[in-house]
């Protein structure tokens, strides 16, 4: 059996000694999308943030490839997770290729393979290179910031994503240009994803299997149509609140 | 602003030099104030529980007014002193809170998502810095270093005050000359330093910004050109280290005569003198002459018998001299041979009213109860003024005597609006205006007769100094030294200049 991308077991997590987890079993198999949905406060991002040691937890373990994150070198953990959080957090003193670039040079790639690197992913997220490479960030709108944030965290070739509310500051048509745009991209690259979202239209868009969180407890975890089908009104809650 | 003009010309050299040593200090002690300022903003910012004690510090340090921080600083081993390394700390302390802040605030101000992706991104926390964090907070912390210049070139012109040169003489010396002119040679050039500095200072930051990489070479070539400038600027002021260093205090008799006495070694001995002229009064001077800060500088018998000694005043030049020579002798510095003049109180009336009357001592006023007197405010106040003035000499005058601002009687005693004054015996515009001085026949005044005070191992190393210095003992009357002070006052010429033509015109040097 193939060992899951990532798993939880028994995962109990405070921040600011509040308990916002407790006993969070959950598996994400390689290759696949997983969403953890949930109102604010629900702990998703917390749950999201002890994948790459942003944070450690209290007690049970988080496995990635098998190996707990207390084992990991933070560093190199991070170097082989792609990052993606709402508003971006791209660095605005550089241009958006250097941008893409970072954590590729911080690998010590020749320059050459980074240049290439970076017009191969401004072209997969649908940025045309002559014209983005040297922009700055502040000279993008909201979706091409997020398109850019994707490149960035797709930049290494990671075969894990971590996205926090990647699309969620933006338009109603922009944010269906940007599904559009990750299903096209996962299809090709099939990575191993965790997408945290409030939204639960968006989670059934995206992913395979949802995870709904309430209060720091996993309450529902199974596909979207199972989710969709649930008679628990704390997910029905959730569905209704996205219309 | 055409007298202003005209002095800066005259003094065109002695300018250039306190503006370099106006711009080292400014330079060397922001440049220190940066080394310790960034590292501990840097620290600061990351534990905020840190960062209020420490700008709580810089805050206070802020707060002492900078002429008591020299103060404090001039007793201290190692860091205190006088001259250059003092203003240096005290330059610094001012320095370090405008750029702690901007570097704290800079540091603050960082998007916390971009540094949450940056550490998510496996940039470890030095990466997080160096790429991320310092480049986005740099405008902040260049804001700091503009503020902590524009502090320094203001706060380095009371450094004047503790012997470190700078454009604050000019304006230590206008002041006490209540001259405008030369206060503003010395503040006009200040302003537009810290103008001029703050500008570079913002266009240096402007260019460093990433968004004009291709011209981050420009900037690292100026710096490179600048920093040259001033080490080479530094080189050429300091020119190695002298042999000994002349000191005089603030007053333009004191510079005039701390110039002599320089020239005078210079000539004689073949040695290099440094000049730290315009000390900030007579307890800096004699705290100098006992640190070793400098070597010789010129003193009066009877400022030294009550201001240094604690003594009463006297009269007796003769006793004065060997009272106050015993007591230097006690502290290991040696009284020099009196040059000549009595820097005393000086009874004034006009020349013509002298000739006309032939008076020629302060009795002969005793016969004119119609005159009117008038007077500074001191003088009427001090019991050694007026009160026993008139009790010595049976003085009596109709109408009592007006009080005065110092600085006027001289033209309200020419104007004839008053008929006889106490001055300055020494003062430039006593023969500028036709003034006499009536000899003080009961000596009532105490004597302040000038004399060089050196530390004497200087002069058992340089034995040709002590004998230069000997060579000036009753050179110097007090119509010279009226003529010396008038020449630099009134006339506004360089006091080196001055000096130079005094020396050649009396010979013997």
């Amino acid at each position: 059996m193939v060992e899951p991308a990532v798993q939880f077991a028994e995962v109990s997590a405070s921040r600011g000694g509040r308990l916002v987890l407790r006993h969070v079993s959950l598996s994400v198999p390689q290759g696949q999308t997983v969403a953890l949905v949930g109102r604010s406060g629900s702990g998703k991002t917390t749950l999201l943030r002890l994948v790459n040691r942003l944070l450690d937890p209290d007690s049970g373990n988080v496995l990635v490839d098998g190996r707990s994150t207390r084992d990991w070198d933070p560093i190199a953990l991070r170097r082989r997770t792609g990052y993606v959080i709402q508003d971006t957090g791209l660095f605005p003193h550089v241009t958006v290729a250097d941008n893409i670039a970072t954590v590729p040079r911080l690998l010590a790639w020749p320059a050459d393979r980074v240049a290439t690197r970076v017009d191969e992913l401004l072209t997969l997220v649908g940025l045309e290179p002559a014209v983005f490479r040297e922009r700055w960030p502040d000279e993008l709108s909201g979706g091409q910031r997020q398109r850019a944030g994707l490149a960035r965290a797709l930049a290494a070739d990671p075969p894990l994503l971590l996205m926090d509310e990647p699309f969620g500051a933006l338009d109603p048509i922009t944010k269906g240009e940007l599904h559009a745009e990750f299903l096209r991209v996962q299809r090709t690259l099939h990575r191993s994803v965790i997408l945290v979202t409030h939204d639960m239209a968006e989670a059934c868009a995206l992913a395979d299997q949802i995870a709904v969180l309430h209060e720091g407890e996993l309450i529902a975890c199974d596909t979207p149509a199972n989710v969709k089908a649930s008679g628990d009104p704390r997910v029905r809650a959730l569905m209704g609140r996205s219309g | 602003m055409t007298e202003l003009l005209a002095f800066i010309v005259s003094h065109r050299v002695e300018m250039a030099t306190r503006l370099g040593e106006h711009v080292v200090l400014v330079a060397a002690s922001t440049a220190i104030a940066a080394a310790i300022g960034i590292p501990l903003g840097i620290v600061a910012a990351q534990r905020p529980s840190l960062s209020r004690p420490i700008v709580g510090l810089a805050n206070l340090a802020q707060t002492i007014p900078s002429l008591a921080l020299f103060g404090f600083l001039i007793p201290l081993p190692f860091i205190g002193g006088i001259g250059t390394r003092t203003a240096l700390v005290a330059l610094t302390v001012y320095a370090v809170l405008p750029i702690l802040r901007g570097t704290i605030t800079g540091l603050q101000n960082v998007p916390p998502a971009v540094v949450e992706c940056a550490v998510a991104m496996g940039l470890t926390p030095r990466q997080v810095l160096r790429q991320v964090e310092w480049p986005l907070a740099l405008p902040s912390i260049v804001s700091g270093l503009r503020v902590a210049v524009v502090i320094g070139v203001g706060t380095a012109t009371i450094a004047s005050a503790i012997g470190a040169g700078g454009l604050g003489d000019y304006i230590f010396r206008g002041l006490a000359m209540v001259d405008a002119t030369v206060i503003l040679a010395g503040a006009l050039p200040a302003a537009l330093l810290a103008l001029a500095a703050d500008a570079a200072l913002a266009a240096a930051g402007h260019l460093a910004d990433p968004r004009r990489r291709a011209r981050r070479h420009v900037v690292v070539l100026a710096i490179v050109v600048l920093a040259a400038a001033v080490t080479m600027w530094s080189g050429r002021v300091t020119g190695g280290p002298a042999h000994l260093v002349v000191g005089s205090k603030n007053f333009t008799e004191q510079v005039v005569l701390g110039e002599l006495v320089a020239q005078v070694v210079e000539r004689q001995a073949g040695l290099t003198v440094e000049r730290r002229l315009n000390l900030g009064g007579t307890a800096i001077a004699h705290e100098a002459l006992l640190s070793g800060g400098i070597d010789i500088y010129v003193e009066y018998t009877g400022t030294a018998l009550t201001a240094i000694f604690d003594e009463p005043a006297a009269a007796d030049s003769e006793q004065v001299f060997a009272v106050v020579r015993d007591r230097y002798a006690a502290l290991g510095l040696t009284l020099l041979p009196r040059l000549g003049f009595n820097n005393t109180f000086a009874i004034l009336v006009r020349g013509d009213d002298a000739r006309r009357l032939g008076m020629k001592a302060i009795s002969d006023v005793a016969g004119q109860p119609a005159w009117k007197a008038g007077f500074g405010y001191e003088f009427l106040e001090r019991p050694d003024g007026f009160k026993g003035l008139s009790a010595a000499y049976g003085l009596q005058f109709a109408q009592a005597p007006r009080v005065m601002d110092l600085n006027l009687i001289y033209r309200a005693l020419a104007a004839g609006e008053i008929d006889v004054t106490a001055g300055d015996a020494t003062s430039g515009l006593i023969e500028a205006l036709g003034l006499t001085v009536l000899d003080d026949d009961r000596h009532y005044f105490p004597v302040y007769d000038a004399a060089p005070v050196a530390r004497a191992p200087v002069l058992l190393q340089y034995p040709a100094v002590a004998a230069a210095l000997r060579g000036l003992a009753g050179r110097i009357s007090a119509a010279d030294m009226r003529r010396l002070n008038f020449a630099v006052d009134g006339e506004k010429r360089d006091p080196a200049v001055v000096v130079r033509g005094f020396l050649d015109k009396i010979g013997g040097f």
